[in-house]
């Protein structure tokens, strides 16, 4: 069951969940695996094995798994190691928040019926008293 | 009789003995409880019981474990999904 060329799922440590191929086998206990997960020695009891299996050299370097497991449909995300140090990290922009500009409030013009404009006529010197007091 | 801020049950009672010598009253905010497992609710771990206005700042891998499901499920529970999702799905 656990031979070589079989895919497995990891179901312990950080990388629970990922589909790995076993590409060597160590002694009746342990495993080498490498895929979605990091290339490292396995026990077997963390490994549950899938119906699926693929035809691969012992010990195949990193770039023949990826491209085996993509003909079977699965990704494998490059891993990109962490600068060290600090300043050769990308740094991303810093945020410039817009200051928002008050707008001046421009009345709507509303079109008026004739019935409307009369009583707006009539009301005319009222009016003209209400507006300073705003 | 305590001040009316500090009457709260929120916040604990400590007796402690000053450099001085004396006993003094303290009022100390409690903690959180301990986060339990979303399928069996044993206690889980690696997550520490800290106070919302310090974990607001702390980095996310200081407040759960760096595994799928960290902070919801305990390692057991985990397997156990992923082995039933992987033999339904043979």
């Amino acid at each position: 069951m656990f031979e070589i060329g079989r895919i497995c799922v990891k179901l312990a440590g950080r990388d629970a969940g990922m589909k790995c191929v076993i590409i060597d086998e160590l002694d009746h206990n342990n495993v080498l695996i490498d895929g979605q997960t990091r290339r490292r020695k396995c026990n077997v009891n963390h490994l549950e094995p899938t119906n699926q299996s693929v035809e691969i050299n012992k010990n195949a370097p990193a770039a023949e798994v990826i491209r085996v497991l993509k003909e079977l449909g699965i990704e494998v995300f490059e891993k990109t190691k962490k600068a060290a140090k600090a300043s050769e990290r990308p740094r991303s922009a810093k945020k410039i928040k817009e200051k928002l500009v008050k707008q001046p409030v421009i009345e709507k013009k509303v079109k008026k019926t004739k019935k409307a404009e009369e009583a707006v006529v009539e009301a005319a010197p009222e009016e003209k008293t209400e507006t300073p007091k705003e | 009789m305590p001040a009316p801020k500090f009457r709260s049950r929120s916040l604990r009672r400590v007796h402690r003995v000053t450099p001085g010598g004396k006993t003094k009253k303290y009022y100390i905010e409690r903690k959180p409880s301990i986060p339990k497992c979303a399928e069996c609710g044993k206690e889980l771990k690696g997550i520490p019981r800290m106070m919302t206005s310090k974990s607001k700042n702390a980095p996310k891998s200081a407040k759960r474990v760096s595994r799928a499901y960290g902070g919801f499920l305990c390692h057991n529970c985990l397997k156990q999904k992923l082995k039933a999702e992987i033999r339904a799905s043979n």
